[in-house]
């Protein structure tokens, strides 16, 4: 009988690299090993061994998004990048930083702290989410109006090939068109191309004042409104979010102590926050002005939170999607121009499971809508007559999301309802240059294979 | 392909007007701004996306190469055309498509330049923050095949940072669209990799970027400074004092010499280096960090610091800047520009090395940098009448490309490899990472014959030849 692949693995690494499979499960997929390799020299070792042998490989960082993407089409072993964990150099005075991509963003932003600087990424749960786990997703958080994606922040990467062969691109520096920019091509490709191993970041000093300004409004549409005016004035915040009663209802106890006094309760009642920071001075005039704004345009009350319970609230929200999802029978986020937010979120409100509407959380400055539909509690997952609503919420909601030239993408949903679609949406005319990427990049296709756009 | 035919075919899409193919014609378009030159066989002129398609679809049925070329402004040989290739000119392309308030973005063509968007933008209170020297010339299809930075790129990020959608015309003539009008887009992210490709992957034939809205408040700093070293500790206090301004840049002593000779800029005779700070914000940043910038000034040692407000006294502050490379014509007919980046806390002492690099080889080094993001602008001089002079200088420039990689850094910060440093790759990156470099490229242009033979070392010697240091070039 042949050995299984978590025996060779450990005649490979050693016994300590081999971990039990239990909860390392994708898509309802149990690999049939998981490898947590100490260096990324035995991280080569794994990834020359599996391109010989032709076996799929599924890098993992903290597991924080491991549903996001296609069922893959095989999943034979689940590589945790868990133990490269260090920060390589940190020069405060460059305002740059290296890192393996093992490191966890709360402790790279610890680590920041020293020198009052941090890396703007934004992930839900820091404290297990890593830096190349963010890197492959590519997506931001609440402040990506002002920070944008990952993208902007990366200056330099390392990475192993499918077949274990380190290169580099970027450098340490914060300004570079030395080769092309292959930083870009890695962030965001959900894995599929290489193995990020190493990691160089481009910094911001910490700003010495933060705040929040959380207000009510009637209604979602009031505040996506309310919001664009925000955000079009000389006191836009870093960040606008509106979201729905039913989101509110899942509000931690700090927030909903916060709100009290903001009259929430009714139905239609929609909660946003406006994220500030700076100097002390020009961000309690950007808040002051901007309540004042607020309410103008019909909030119900505003309440002004500083420092670290303000903090608390942006990590509130940051973390939201990720708490929520769990307790849904579909999320969707929707990116589309921001001018189009408003409408995007209104006409996606109205699609019905079950004749439940979805629970929203929108931010009108990047232009994205999360819906949330409930799961409702007597619900049999996997029986065709329940997977049908959601197919066709999922086709209503990329139906307006193309109208808007956006795009919708499923990040969770029943996986009998996930193996009949695309999660990513229609590919775009641009998906035979991707093709032609992985094909080269990968050309065994180990590298998650299927969980990408288009079956990539 | 019979050559002549291929120029019918040419004619045929584009009219005969709009292509010139006389080699006396051509002798302008031998150039850009680097110290490489390369004969076109032709220059077209396509007034739209679809003749810009059927263009490259002939040529490349017809096996000749293709370079694309914006204003021709380019620093490292980028729109030289390839060796019995064609140059297809965006001069024509040049609409504003669509300033979108609302969505604050510009839809533009190829062929618009840079300041242009950024006048127009402003007509509506917004702005185009990626500001090449050089953007009263150059165009954005250049900016985005060279990812251009320029002064206000440290706060606001190069080109990149700024680009959202691309539709590009590939070696086979199939459009596409890369990126979106949307900030998030699904897939592979190809218009971020497209920006910077210099021209290689293919041409982009509609742009759309970001537009920012105008700060309430701009302050300029200036403050002169006895020496570099000096004025390098400036900049690292400012740094320290969490501040990350708009604009950090600093020109050294015989750059001053120059820019006095030619434009009185008010600065004293035995200045040894001029710092210029620009902040932006609500006036109560300005205000608050502009406090703190000034002091940071005078403590690390300036011996002056002057600093303006109003649009017309912040010109009168740049023109030193702005109008440095140009009057360095008035110390020597040529120059040559190296473009390498190191960490900021690298600065002072890779200058110091420069300056060892100008007594080594006895030629005279005037720099004139981003200081903010370590971005050196070293200018070696000289006279390319002078037999052998080009060659020194070359590998001069080589040295001093050299000693930023040694330093932590790179070999260009917003310049492009292009010709130029092209055999200057391996000291930044292994066979294996220009390996996996060359397979994006293979993947959009399966038979390199997008501006083919720059960016990677293939040991083919060029030959640099002199630039004339004239008052309109710019850095």
């Amino acid at each position: 009988m042949e050995s299984s692949l978590g025996d060779r693995l450990e005649q490979l690494l050693g016994g300590s690299a081999v971990l039990p499979v239990d909860g390392y499960e994708v898509d309802g997929l149990t690999p049939q090993a998981v490898v947590r390799p100490a260096d990324r020299l035995q991280v080569s070792e794994v990834l020359r061994w599996a391109s010989v042998e032709r076996v799929s490989v599924l890098p993992r960082g903290g597991g924080t998004r491991t549903g996001l993407g296609n069922v893959p089409r095989t999943a034979d072993v689940v590589l945790d990048l868990g133990r490269l964990d260090r920060l390589l150099d940190y020069q405060p005075a460059d305002m740059t930083a290296t890192v393996e991509a093992g490191v966890t963003l709360a402790s790279l932003q610890e680590q920041l702290a020293s020198g009052r600087e941090f890396v703007p990424l934004e992930a839900a749960l820091p404290s297990r989410s890593t830096v190349g786990g963010i890197l492959s997703v590519g997506t931001g958080g609440p402040l990506s109006h002002a920070y944008g994606l990952p993208r902007e922040w990366l200056i330099g990467i390392g990475v192993l090939s499918p077949s274990g062969v380190a290169t580099k691109a970027g450098g340490k520096v914060v300004k570079n068109v030395t080769g092309y920019d292959l930083n870009k091509l890695y962030t965001g490709s959900l894995g599929t191309l290489g193995v990020i191993v190493e990691a160089s970041f481009k910094l911001l000093p910490i700003d010495p004042h933060s705040g929040t300004l959380l207000a009510s409004f009637p209604s979602i549409a009031a505040s996506l409104s309310a919001g664009r005016k925000l955000l079009h004035s000389q006191a836009a915040p870093m960040g606008f979010h509106s979201i729905s009663t039913g989101v509110s209802r899942r509000l931690q106890d700090s927030v909903q102590a916060a709100s009290q006094d903001l009259g929430l309760g009714d139905e239609e009642t929609a909660l946003s926050f406006a994220f500030f920071s700076g100097r002390a001075k020009a961000t309690r005039r950007r808040m002051e002005e901007a309540a004042a704004l607020l309410l103008a345009e019909g909030a119900n009350a505003v309440q002004r939170i500083e420092n670290s319970a303000a903090k608390g609230m942006l990590r509130w929200i940051t973390d939201a999607p990720s708490e929520i999802s769990p307790s849904s029978a579909l999320v969707i986020k929707v990116s589309v121009q921001s001018k189009s937010a408003a409408r995007t979120s209104a006409e996606c409100g109205d699609i019905l499971i079950s004749g439940e509407k979805p629970d929203q959380m929108a931010d009108p400055g990047f232009g994205s809508i999360r819906l949330f539909w409930p799961r409702l509690p007597d619900e049999q997952t996997g029986s065709a007559d329940n997977e049908q609503p959601v197919l066709d919420a999922v086709q209503q909601t990329r139906q307006i999301a193309n109208r808007y030239g956006g795009s919708a993408v499923v990040e969770y949903c029943p996986l009998p309802v996930k193996r009949q679609i695309d999660v990513w949406g229609d590919a775009p005319d641009s998906l035979a240059v991707m093709r032609n990427i992985k094909d080269r990049f990968d050309p065994s296709g180990i590298l998650n294979p299927g969980r990408f756009l288009g079956g990539i | 392909m019979e050559f002549k035919r291929f120029l019918k075919g040419l004619q045929g899409i584009v009219g005969e007007e709009n292509v010139v193919h006389h080699s006396d014609d051509l002798l302008v378009f031998e150039y850009d701004g680097s110290v490489d030159r390369g004969l076109p066989e032709a220059v077209v002129f396509p007034a739209d996306t679809q003749e810009v398609s059927q263009v490259i679809a002939l040529a490349h049925e017809a096996g000749v190469p293709v370079v694309g070329r914006g204003s021709g402004t380019g620093l490292s040989g980028g729109a030289i055309a390839p060796p019995g290739g064609i140059q297809v000119a965006f001069t024509r392309m040049n609409r504003i498509l669509e300033v979108d308030t609302e969505n604050r973005l510009a839809l533009v063509e190829p062929g618009v330049i840079n300041l242009d968007l950024d006048t127009h933008a402003r007509k509506s209170g917004l702005r185009y923050a990626p500001d090449p020297s050089s953007q009263k010339a150059c165009s954005l299809g250049g900016n985005i095949a060279e990812n251009a930075g320029g002064p206000h790129c440290l706060a606001y990020g190069t080109t990149t940072n700024h680009v959202l959608g691309l539709e590009v015309v590939l070696e086979d003539g199939k459009v596409v669209n890369l990126g979106s009008l949307a900030r998030e887009t699904v897939g592979y992210d190809l218009r971020g990799v497209f920006t910077g490709s210099e021209g290689t992957f293919g041409l982009a034939t509609k742009i759309a970027v970001r537009l920012l809205p105008v700060p309430e408040a701009v302050r300029t700093f200036l403050g002169i400074f006895p020496d570099v070293e000096t004025a390098c500790t400036a900049v690292s206090a400012v740094i320290e004092h969490g501040i990350v301004p708009a604009a950090l840049e600093m020109i050294d002593a015989l750059t001053i010499q120059a820019v006095q000779k030619v434009n009185d800029a008010g600065y004293p005779d035995d200045a040894g280096a001029v710092l210029l700070i620009e902040l932006e914000g609500l006036q109560d940043e300005v205000d608050e960090i502009g406090e703190e910038v000034e002091a940071a000034l005078w403590e690390t040692g300036a011996t002056q610091v002057r600093t303006a407000e109003a649009a017309e006294e912040r010109e009168q502050l740049w023109v030193g800047r702005k109008g440095a490379l140009g009057a360095l014509g008035s110390i020597a007919p040529n120059y040559y520009l190296v473009d390498g980046v190191v960490p900021r806390t690298q600065l002072a002492q890779v200058l110091g090395q420069v300056t060892e690099v100008g007594r080594k080889y006895n030629i005279p080094i005037a720099n004139v940098f981003h200081a903010g993001d370590g971005n050196l602008h070293p200018c070696l001089l000289f006279d390319e009448r002078q037999p052998g002079a080009l060659e020194k200088i070359v590998e001069a420039g080589a040295e001093v490309m050299r000693i930023c990689v040694d330093a932590g850094g790179t070999l260009t910060g917003e310049h492009g490899v292009g010709l130029e440093k092209k055999e200057q790759m391996p000291l930044v990156f292994s066979e294996d990472d220009m390996a996996a470099m060359v397979l994006v490229r293979d993947a959009f242009a399966p038979d390199n014959s997008l501006n083919p033979g720059k960016i990677f070392p293939d040991g083919e010697k060029h030959t640099p030849h002199a630039h004339p240091a004239s008052p309109g070039m710019t850095i």
